[in-house]
């Protein structure tokens, strides 16, 4: 045990404020999804991390079944961006507003 | 259920099953409507006549709850005694004979189901008044007696007169009836009960509890019904439906329903309703002569006659003589259906002619009607022996006896009746043909002069009292009795006799007299235009009304259709679904499209549901 608690945690916590500013403030689609996969990473560090403070396997088979559903719906969301480009030519997000009223 | 409330329920339902059948199936057909509605009538009658032969005199009442709200019980059913037995013999002969007429009569119309089913319909809500076990009962086929007789003036609707005057008919009546409407209300607050059996029993208990303004609503009711004063201004107009229908209303149906209920509540007036009732009456009785005198149209005479012999009953009613005014009611069914029916024969010869000045000579051609109109003359204007002497007599004898002044306005109406009755036998009958049609007229057909004979025949005996069936003529029969026992202790009946006598006498040849046979103008209209003018006009009473809504309900329509659209249209309606608009165009600005946005959207979402579960708001 050379690091402490808090520490992992403070990674956890940048990991996370990076994939959220980056959903804020990119405009292509593909790095938008990439921080929200980021956001997600970062909530898995932090279950670890806590399973592993607690010394309870409990966090660690939580992050088991995020993994497996998170690569699923990244095979979907790909899809969907796939699809959405060859129809748009175009993964900007400030191009992508037909939703406006 | 016994077998007697079987028949009565038969009785009451035979004319609703025939106007059904007529209504969903034989509309298009010529003839079948007419066969089956004819049938039904007859068969009305003959289970009447059996019905009340087999009938002991014993009172038959029996009913259903058919709504219950709270302690408030709404009963549909059967009260069968002395007064319905006579009111039921009335309505299913008379009526019969009119349904036999009208196959004669209607025989060219090209909507003989409408026509038909409409009768029988009329006779579904007649007998419904007739048998009501309860004041509630009685109002449900009261305007069911209403709508059908719209129905029927409205027959020939393509003229605008017809529709126009259906229409009046019906709303002059939904003026009555909502005075009506508010006694029967406020019978069921007072006395706690509205069928006529619990109300006589306490009123009998305890008289104390007939109140005067109760009577005078109640008589709202009758006021718009028999087309009295001063609601009188429907009837005459009614004369646009065809004439069997005009004698139906007339003699059997509608306008009797209106002394047929003060009959029934006479119980319930008091002597200040009395009152009212015979001075407004008596006054009607005079009015509708002077009004008669001022007409050319043969079947607005007979439908003034018809308000000044409706005056009578409630000279009868007024006098407190319930009996009297069922009596007369009997008797006029008879002569007043035979005029109309006659009236009805001379139009159907004369193709659709009403004018009288353009009749004349009329008895060498059509004999059998015109005897039956004579007849039927004879007994309105009460001729010794004939029905309406009986009936119109006892009248003058107990207003002699009970209420002098009223004695005198009912006398000199008597001789008025004779004097227009007069007018049109003289010049319709007698003298020279008037008109191309006049002359070419011809007897009608079996179907109409069958029914008229027999009529005639009736309107000549009704009046003896023993040819009535003993169960129904105890209506009427005790009370013609004390009434003529206490002129002959009074020495005065031959006196009574002389006064009757005297004034059809007088009237018919005063008429004979001042218009001569034949005549072919009215000789009042040259001689004194300004008099004529005046009965013509009947006192500016549709002239007032026609003012009083144009000049004071106008308004007031006027003002609650503009409250109508601030309030209702403007406000309500139009305001919330401003409201709603409003806020959507608010709630859109928040749509704009960009994904990072909804984030912001989000995150706010997120912090208010932070907030609410921290305790915040």
């Amino acid at each position: 045990m050379t690091s402490s608690l808090n520490a992992y945690l403070v990674v956890a916590g940048l990991l996370f404020a990076i994939g959220f500013f980056g959903v804020l403030l990119r405009r292509n689609i593909l790095v938008i999804y990439m921080c929200l996969e980021l956001m997600l990473t970062a909530s898995n560090l932090a279950l670890v991390t806590f399973s592993r403070f607690n010394n309870t396997m409990d966090g660690s088979l939580f992050v088991f079944f995020i993994i497996t559903v998170a690569a699923a719906e990244v095979a979907v969301g790909l899809a969907i961006i796939v699809a959405l480009y060859r129809k748009r030519h175009s993964v900007m997000s400030d191009e992508l507003t037909s939703l406006s009223h | 259920m016994d077998s007697s409330v079987q028949t009565l329920l038969a009785i009451l339902f035979l004319p609703l099953a025939s106007a059904a059948l007529i209504a969903c199936f034989l509309r298009r057909r010529t003839w079948a409507g007419a066969v089956v509605s004819v049938l039904a009538a007859l068969g009305i009658m003959l289970l009447s006549l059996k019905f009340i032969q087999d009938w002991d005199g014993e009172t038959i009442s029996t009913s259903i709850t058919w709504l219950q709200l709270g302690d408030f019980k709404l009963e549909l059913g059967v009260l069968f005694e002395g007064q319905v037995a006579l009111m039921l013999l009335v309505v299913g002969v008379v009526s019969f004979f009119i349904h036999l007429f009208s196959v004669g009569y209607m025989d060219e119309d090209k909507s003989k189901g409408r026509y038909f089913a409409g009768l029988s319909i009329f006779m579904f809500s007649m007998l419904g008044i007739v048998f009501s076990h309860n004041l509630i009962m009685l109002f449900i086929f009261w305007e069911l007696v209403g709508f059908s007789s719209y129905m029927l003036i409205a027959h020939y609707y393509e003229t605008s007169f017809a529709s126009w005057a259906s229409k009046k008919a019906f709303i002059v009546n939904r003026v009555g009836d909502f005075g009506f409407l508010l006694g029967i209300i406020w019978t069921y607050w007072h006395f706690g009960t509205v069928s006529f059996e619990g109300l006589r029993h306490q009123v009998m208990v305890n008289p104390d509890m007939v109140k005067t303004a109760i009577g005078l609503l109640l008589m709202c009711g009758f006021l718009g019904k028999s087309a009295q004063f001063p609601l009188q201004v429907w009837l005459p107009d009614a004369m646009a439906g065809p004439t069997p229908v005009s004698a139906l209303i007339h003699a059997a149906t509608m306008v009797a329903a209106g002394i047929y209920l003060l009959a029934r509540i006479a119980f319930m007036l008091s002597p200040e309703v009395l009152e009212v009732i015979i001075w407004l009456a008596a006054i009607m009785t005079a009015y509708a002569g002077f009004c008669a005198l001022g007409q050319r149209d043969i079947k607005k005479i007979l439908a003034y006659s018809t308000l000044s012999q409706l005056g009578y009953m409630a000279v009868g009613i007024g006098l407190n003589l319930p009996g009297l005014a069922l009596f007369h009611m009997a008797t006029h069914a008879c002569f007043k259906a035979t005029l109309f029916l006659s009236a009805g024969s001379i139009i159907h010869a004369l193709h659709h002619e009403q004018d009288i000045f353009k009749m004349g000579g009329l008895f060498k051609r059509m004999p059998i009607t015109s005897g039956a109109f004579l007849i039927g003359t004879l007994a309105l204007c009460a001729l010794f022996g004939t029905s309406g002497y009986f009936s119109k007599d006892s009248i003058i004898v107990a207003a002699y006896l009970h209420h002098r002044p009223v004695f005198y306005v009912v006398l000199f109406s008597a001789f008025l009746t004779a004097f227009y009755m007069g007018r049109v036998l003289w010049v319709v009958f007698f003298g020279p043909a008037n008109s191309k049609a006049a002359e070419s007229a011809k007897e009608s057909s079996w179907f109409m002069t069958l029914p008229l004979i027999i009529l005639s025949v009736l309107s000549l005996l009704a009046g003896y009292e023993f040819l009535w069936p003993h169960v129904a003529s105890i209506a009427f029969e005790p009370e013609v009795h004390v009434v003529h026992e206490a002129i002959l202790q009074m020495g005065l009946s031959v006196h009574m006799l002389l006064y009757g006598s005297l004034a059809w006498a007088l009237g018919l040849g005063l008429s004979l007299w001042y218009y001569g046979l034949g005549a072919s103008a009215d000789r009042m209209e040259a001689q004194s235009p300004q008099l004529y003018c005046l009965f013509e006009s009947k006192l500016w009473w549709d002239e007032l009304y026609n003012a009083y809504v144009s000049k004071v309900q106008q308004r007031f329509a006027d003002i609650l259709a503009f409250l109508d659209l601030i309030f209702i249209s403007g406000l309500l309606v139009r305001g919330s679904a401003g409201l709603v608009g409003l806020a959507g165009l608010v709630f859109r600005m928040a749509h704009v499209g960009s994904i990072q946005i909804y984030v912001y959207w989000f995150l706010a979402g997120v912090l208010i549901f932070w907030g609410f579960a921290v305790g915040l708001f």
